[in-house]
């Protein structure tokens, strides 16, 4: 035993205070500038659930009357990313609204240097709210790149009355208003706040799962006083996103040390330096997660991170790392430990990574799974119909 | 007829000082404190020796409470808290919880010493693990370890080999809105650096720095003598994580000499957290009505040629609950603090 006048990690305590926060709380500056007729603020919808944030402010997480934004891509690379938040709000029958008029965020190319001006993605920001508020729905953000650039837009916005002014006009000429969401959303905000609603349902067993956490850069360190951090998980000096929702499942999260590194996607690197991207992904992340901690399962909560992650392990194979790591986002996870099919929801035929080790731990019969979504494609492919429904994902 | 009466808030080294001038004038002081004890924060945190002087601290806190203890010029209040105040120069009414009674103290003036309090490292942005680590500590941990004259990994009791220091932990940092110096922290790291090298020869000490500002005579009382003397190696660059491996911690950043990124293995890392405003600082200010800065430091109104003046007239702030301050800073200010509290009653007694 050693006897030294300091206390120890485990029994130091940080208390989040509001009154301590650096920055201000936005949303009484959105609330300021509504009074003062420069926007419209899209209140969050009467069923919310409250989570705590870096600092202690609370914000209020959306249950249902969600406008669900999406990922290009998870459109393009994960279709099972956002198919599982949708079969997730299907199953306790909440309201929310899929928009086919939903454009593209364009902040991809904007943080990778190569394209537009504030001015633009602004106007697209708002756009894409207008198009919530006008439905009578709030918006949810899939992406971790739309997210974390939506909260840079706001901020942008709120003090500066110049954009305010040229945004306004380019919104009325297309007709709409300037509106600005209470909060903005994540999906995964979405997740966590339903945690125990999901732990209720539970039909799969992953008490003997580990697993590791990547936490999406955009999602807590653009605007980080907005994320959510929790007393409970690593004493709230790591956001509480995805581990606690894990945890919840009784999943076993394991720490590693490059926890706070990129997944390797970088925006910029990805496009003109991918050999970069791929290596660190396999170097810093998925090696070190192996090394360290040895998990079932990576997941994380953005496109660009799952895809990154998941894809650039074929090229690790090459050389002889140690990889084969499957990776999945905390959605489909949730909705895998509800019951959802791998293949009609999740969609894990997509991945890359072989992922039916972690599937046959998990006690699911993937070969009788495979076969009946292999049925309805076949049934696709006759020209029997035309896609797949709800009630065939549910059969 | 104005009391003449000056009251003090706050016991720490401003606060004695003042109210020991006070008595020496032949003034009444009285002083209240919200702890048990006097000697504010070199008291409350434990610290092992001044800056730069190396005295012991302990030592000279006893001598500044020796001072006041027994004065009949001083009446002391411990476990006293300010709730409220009323009135004007020469006839404030401040009411106070005083050992769980309320009390009402009548003052001609008022001096505010509420001092500071250390940066909590859990708001960095950086990644330094000080709520994950035992072997990250701040200077003030590390004061205490020195001061107990057993400098250990708190981890495993083994004697370090390698230490590094971070500067400006919650100072210079925008994304935290702490855009001042703390000026006393780069003073203090390479005091400890020098006591570390003292009490552990065989262990390498680092400091990791933006720009060392080393104040007046600092320079050539601790920087150099840390340098050349002692051997402390001097890194210009900041370091951005902190990581575990093994039982080593990683620090990860940037040696911007080297114009490299750097991973380097330490034993103990120690972080030089910056001065923020106590609690008691802007708890007094909003009850005086005295205006704050936007660090919500107490906002002195003559510039450099007045540093003790608020916006309340009668009400005189002084210390590090104004900014960032070091010893020296704070015994001057006390002093000046007492001259112009004085000088607002006499100015009422005696007629223009």
């Amino acid at each position: 035993m050693i006897h030294l006048p300091v206390v120890k990690a485990a029994d130091r305590k940080f208390e989040a205070n509001p009154d301590n926060a650096p920055t201000e709380d936005l949303r009484e500056e959105l609330f300021q500038l509504e009074k003062e007729g420069e926007l419209e603020v899209i209140r969050v919808p009467d069923n919310y659930i409250e989570l705590p944030t870096k600092y202690g402010r609370m914000k209020k997480i959306p249950v249902e009357k969600t406008w669900h934004h999406k990922s290009c891509g998870q459109c393009g690379h994960i279709p099972g990313y956002s198919t599982s938040i949708f079969w997730l709000n299907r199953q306790f029958g909440l309201d929310y609204y899929d928009p086919t008029d939903q454009t593209s965020c364009t902040a991809w190319n904007y943080y990778a240097s190569a394209t537009s001006n504030p001015e633009a993605q602004a106007a697209v920001a708002i756009r894409n709210f207008a198009a919530a508020h006008e439905v009578g729905y709030f918006p949810l953000i899939h992406c971790g790149t739309s997210f974390g650039h939506y909260k840079e837009v706001r901020h942008a916005l709120i003090h500066q009355h110049d954009l305010r002014r040229k945004v306004k006009k380019i919104m009325e000429r297309l007709g709409k208003k300037l509106v600005i969401p209470e909060e903005i959303v994540h999906y995964s905000e979405w997740v966590l706040a339903m945690k125990d609603r999901i732990a209720e349902r539970q039909e799969v067993d992953m008490s003997h799962i580990t697993a590791t956490v990547h936490p999406a850069c955009h999602y807590h360190k653009l605007i980080e006083e907005d994320a959510i951090y929790d007393s409970e998980i690593y004493g709230a000096q790591r956001t509480a996103i995805v581990t606690g929702t894990l945890q919840a499942l009784g999943i076993n999260v394991g720490d590693y040390s490059t926890w706070f590194d990129c997944c390797g996607f970088g925006f910029r690197h990805i496009l003109v330096s991918r050999d970069f991207s791929r290596s660190f992904s396999v170097q810093r992340k998925i090696e070190v997660m192996k090394e360290e901690v040895d998990p079932d399962i990576v997941v994380t909560h953005d496109t660009g991170c799952v895809t990154t992650l998941d894809q650039s392990q074929f090229a690790g194979r090459a050389h002889d790392k140690k990889v084969g790591l499957p990776v999945m986002s905390d959605s489909q996870v949730a909705a895998l430990a509800m019951g959802a099919h791998p293949y009609k929801v999740l969609q894990l035929h997509w991945h890359n990574t072989d992922n039916k080790p972690f599937l046959r731990k998990l006690g699911l019969d993937i070969d009788k799974q495979w076969a009946e979504f292999q049925a309805e494609v076949d049934l696709i492919k006759a020209g029997k119909k035309e896609f797949m429904t709800w009630e065939d994902a549910d059969k | 007829m104005a009391n003449e009466n000056i009251l003090i808030i706050g016991g720490g080294p401003t606060g004695l000082e003042a109210a020991k001038g006070i008595a020496d004038l032949g003034y009444m002081a009285i002083l209240v404190e919200k702890r048990e004890r006097l000697g504010g924060t070199p008291d409350a945190s434990g610290y092992a020796a001044l800056t730069p002087d190396m005295r012991d601290a302990g030592e000279a806190m006893d001598e500044m409470r020796a001072a006041v203890e027994n004065n009949p010029n001083i009446e002391i209040m411990l476990n006293t808290e300010v709730t409220g105040a009323d009135g004007d120069t020469g006839n404030f009414k401040v009411k106070a919880m005083s050992n769980g009674s309320e009390v009402e103290i009548e003052a001609g003036a008022v001096i505010v010493a509420t001092g500071f309090t250390h940066f909590d490292p859990g708001r960095e942005t950086q990644k330094y693990g000080y709520y994950e680590h035992d072997d990250v500590l701040t200077l003030v941990d590390a004061e205490k370890m020195l001061k107990a004259g057993n400098f250990v990994r708190p981890s495993n009791g083994e004697t370090p080999k390698r230490v590094a220091f971070i500067q400006c932990v919650g100072s210079r940092d925008r994304q935290i809105g702490n855009e001042y110096c703390s000026k006393v922290c780069c003073g203090i790291s390479s005091k400890q650096a020098i006591e570390i090298r003292e009490m552990v020869p065989d262990c390498k000490v680092f400091i990791f720095y933006i720009d060392m500002r080393m104040y007046g005579y600092w320079e050539n009382e601790i920087y150099w003598p840390a340098q050349e003397k002692h051997k402390v190696n001097y890194i210009k660059g900041m370091a951005t994580e902190i990581i575990k491996k093994g039982d080593k911690l990683i620090v990860k950043g940037e040696d911007t000499t080297m114009r490299r990124p750097m991973e380097v293995p330490m034993d103990m890392v120690i972080l030089a957290v910056g001065m923020e405003p106590s609690a008691g600082t802007k708890q007094v200010a909003d009850i005086f009505g005295i205006k704050k800065n936007q660090y919500n430091f107490i906002e002195t109104i003559g510039g450099a040629l007045n540093t003790v003046s608020t916006n309340v007239e009668g009400v005189f702030a002084a210390g590090a609950c104004t900014g960032p301050s070091d010893l020296e800073d704070c015994i001057s200010a006390a002093g000046s603090a007492v001259m112009k509290s004085i000088a607002a009653i006499r100015r009422l007694a005696v007629p223009a």
